[in-house]
C-alpha cells in the first residue's frame, strides 16, 4: 500500500468501516510511514474532539460578529486590489502622446480666447447696439463667424426678438389704455387717436421698407425708435 | 322843449325792461365766467440747486427765468378744476397733475406760468398742450409733450437740452455749450434750431420721410449725407457737443443766430 491509498482510506479506517485485510494493510503502512502516521494522528484527534465536545463548545460565542470580522478582513484585502486596478486605468488614460497633449493645450487656448473675447465684447458693447438696430451689412467678420457657430444672435434674430418684446409691451399698455379711455373727454380721445395714427403710419412705412430691404440700417433704427414712441404714448395716456 | 328834452332822457317802459334784462344777462354771464376759471398762485424760496419738475395733463406751460431766488407758480384752471398739490422735496419743486387727479373722469385745462431763477433746472411735461421755456441758463432743460403741442425754447444756455413731441413744432433758440448734449425729436412737425455760428458740435440729424434737412450756414463742416439723404452725420467746429435731431415726418432746419 502506498501513501495515497492510505490517506484515501484513513477516514474509513478510523471509523472501523474497512475489511480486516485492508485495515491490517493500513496498520502495516502506518507503522512504516511517519507522514501517514502523523496525518492519522491529527485526524483521530479531530474525530475525538468532535465526538467528545458539545456544539456549544465548538460554536463561538458571537458567530455573527465573527462573520463580520471575517467579511471586513476579506474586504480590506480586496480593496487595495481594486484601487490598484483603477489607478492603473487612470494612469493609462492620462498617458497621452505628445501630439495629443499639444492638441489639448491648443484646444483649451482657443476656447478660452473665444470666451474671453465674447465676455469682453458683451461687457463693453452698449445695450442699444446689441444687434437689434443693426443689419448683416454692418456685422464684422468675427461677429458673422460667431453668428454662424450659434454663439451670438444674428441681427435678424436679435431684431425679431426685440420687436416681439416691444409688441408685448405695446399690447400690455394698449389694454390698459382701452380700459381707461372710456373715462376720457372727447378732446383727449381725439388727440390720442390722432397721434397714434401718425405713429402707426410711420410704423407701417418702416415695416414696408424692411420687407423690401431687410438690411436697411436706418429703417431698422427708426422702426425701433417709433415702436418706443408708441409704447411711450400708450404708457403716458394709460395714467389718465 | 322842456317836455321834449324830458322825453329824450327818461326811458320808456319797454326800454326799461330791456335794460334790466340785459343787465341781468350780463351779470350772470360774468359770474359764470368767474366760476369757470380758478386761479392758483404759490411762491417757494429756491436754493442753488433748485429744480422744477412739472407734469401737466392738458394746457400750456410757460417757464420763464428771472433774476430772483424764488419760484413763483401761477396757474389758471378751467372747470372742472384740477387738483394742484405742489411739493418741495429737498429743493425740487414737484407738481404732478396726472398723479394728483388720477381716477377723475374729467379735468379741465390748466395753464401754468412759472417763474424760476435763471439757474434752475427745468423738467416739464404735458400730455396735451404747448410748452414754452425762456431765459434759462441751467444744467438741464427738458420739455416733453406726450402727444401734440408745440415746444418753444428761447434764450436757453443749458448744457443738456431735450425736447420731444409727437405732433407739433419744436423751436430752439440758444447756445450750444461745449461738451453739452442736445436732443430734439418729433414725429410730425418742423424742428427749427437757431444757434450761434461759433457753435461746436457733432451732429446726427435724421428726417427719413421728407429728407428735408437744411443745414444753412452750418453746412460748411464735415457733413455727410447718408441713407439717400435721410440722415446727415458730421462735425461742425471741434465737435465737442452732441446734437441729435430726429423728425420722422417733418423737416429740420438750422438757422444762424
Amino acid at each position: 500500500m502506498n501513501c495515497n491509498d492510505c490517506k484515501q482510506k484513513l477516514s474509513f479506517f478510523l471509523d472501523n468501516e474497512l475489511a480486516e485485510v485492508q485495515a491490517s494493510g493500513i496498520r502495516a503502512h502506518l507503522a512504516l510511514c511517519g507522514d501517514c502516521a502523523k496525518v492519522c494522528e491529527d485526524l483521530s484527534s479531530i474525530l475525538f474532539a468532535c465526538t467528545s465536545e458539545t456544539p456549544a463548545d465548538i460554536v463561538p460565542p458571537n458567530s455573527q460578529a465573527l462573520w463580520c470580522r471575517i467579511s471586513n478582513t476579506i474586504e480590506s484585502e480586496m480593496e487595495p486590489v481594486q484601487i490598484r486596478q483603477t489607478v492603473g486605468r487612470r494612469g493609462r488614460f492620462w498617458r497621452l502622446s505628445l501630439p495629443q497633449l499639444a492638441s489639448a493645450v491648443l484646444g483649451i487656448a482657443i476656447i478660452s480666447s473665444l470666451l474671453t473675447v465674447i465676455a469682453i465684447r458683451n461687457y463693453t458693447q452698449p445695450a442699444a447696439d446689441d444687434f437689434t438696430t443693426r443689419s448683416a451689412a454692418t456685422q464684422t467678420t468675427f461677429e458673422k463667424v460667431l453668428s454662424k457657430v450659434g454663439l451670438v444672435e444674428t441681427p435678424q434674430q436679435a431684431r425679431a426678438r426685440r420687436i416681439k418684446e416691444q409688441q408685448s409691451a405695446i399690447l400690455y399698455w394698449d389694454n390698459r389704455v382701452q380700459t381707461r379711455r372710456v373715462q376720457w373727454d372727447t378732446h383727449t380721445r381725439e388727440a390720442f387717436d390722432r397721434n397714434l395714427q401718425v405713429i402707426n403710419e410711420s410704423l407701417d412705412q418702416y415695416s414696408m421698407i424692411l420687407q423690401q430691404d431687410p438690411d436697411d440700417d436706418l429703417s431698422v433704427e427708426m422702426l425701433d425708435s417709433v415702436m418706443a414712441d408708441k409704447m411711450n404714448l400708450l404708457r403716458d395716456f394709460s395714467d389718465l | 322843449m322842456i317836455c321834449r328834452s324830458q322825453n329824450l332822457f327818461v326811458p320808456s317802459g319797454v326800454a326799461k325792461t330791456t335794460i334790466l334784462l340785459l343787465s341781468v344777462v350780463f351779470f350772470f354771464a360774468l359770474a359764470g365766467q368767474v366760476a369757470a376759471q380758478k386761479k392758483f398762485s404759490k411762491t417757494y424760496p429756491a436754493g442753488q440747486n433748485v429744480r422744477l419738475q412739472l407734469m401737466n395733463r392738458t394746457g400750456t406751460v410757460t417757464v420763464e427765468g428771472w433774476d430772483r431766488t424764488d419760484i413763483n407758480i401761477s396757474a389758471s384752471l378751467e372747470s372742472p378744476a384740477a387738483n394742484i398739490v405742489p411739493q418741495n422735496l429737498s429743493g425740487t419743486i414737484v407738481i404732478n397733475l396726472v398723479r394728483d387727479n388720477q381716477g377723475r373722469a374729467e379735468v379741465g385745462t390748466v395753464n401754468f406760468t412759472v417763474r424760476v431763477p435763471y439757474y434752475a433746472m427745468v423738467d416739464i411735461e404735458t400730455r396735451i398742450g404747448n410748452l414754452n421755456v425762456r431765459n434759462v441758463r441751467s444744467g438741464l432743460v427738458r420739455a416733453k409733450i406726450s402727444s401734440e403741442g408745440d415746444i418753444t425754447l428761447t434764450n436757453i444756455g443749458s448744457s443738456a437740452v431735450s425736447a420731444e413731441n409727437v405732433i407739433g413744432d419744436i423751436f430752439f433758440d440758444g447756445e450750444v455749450q461745449e461738451g453739452g448734449s442736445y436732443r430734439f425729436s418729433s414725429m410730425r412737425g418742423n424742428i427749427n434750431l437757431r444757434i450761434p455760428f461759433n457753435s461746436s458740435f457733432r451732429l446726427v440729424a435724421t428726417a427719413p420721410s421728407t429728407r428735408n434737412i437744411s443745414l444753412g450756414s452750418f453746412s460748411g463742416g464735415t457733413m455727410n449725407y447718408l441713407g439717400d439723404g435721410r440722415r446727415v452725420v458730421g462735425r461742425f467746429g471741434e465737435g465737442s457737443a452732441a446734437l441729435s435731431v430726429t423728425n420722422q415726418q417733418g423737416s429740420i432746419s438750422f438757422i444762424r443766430r
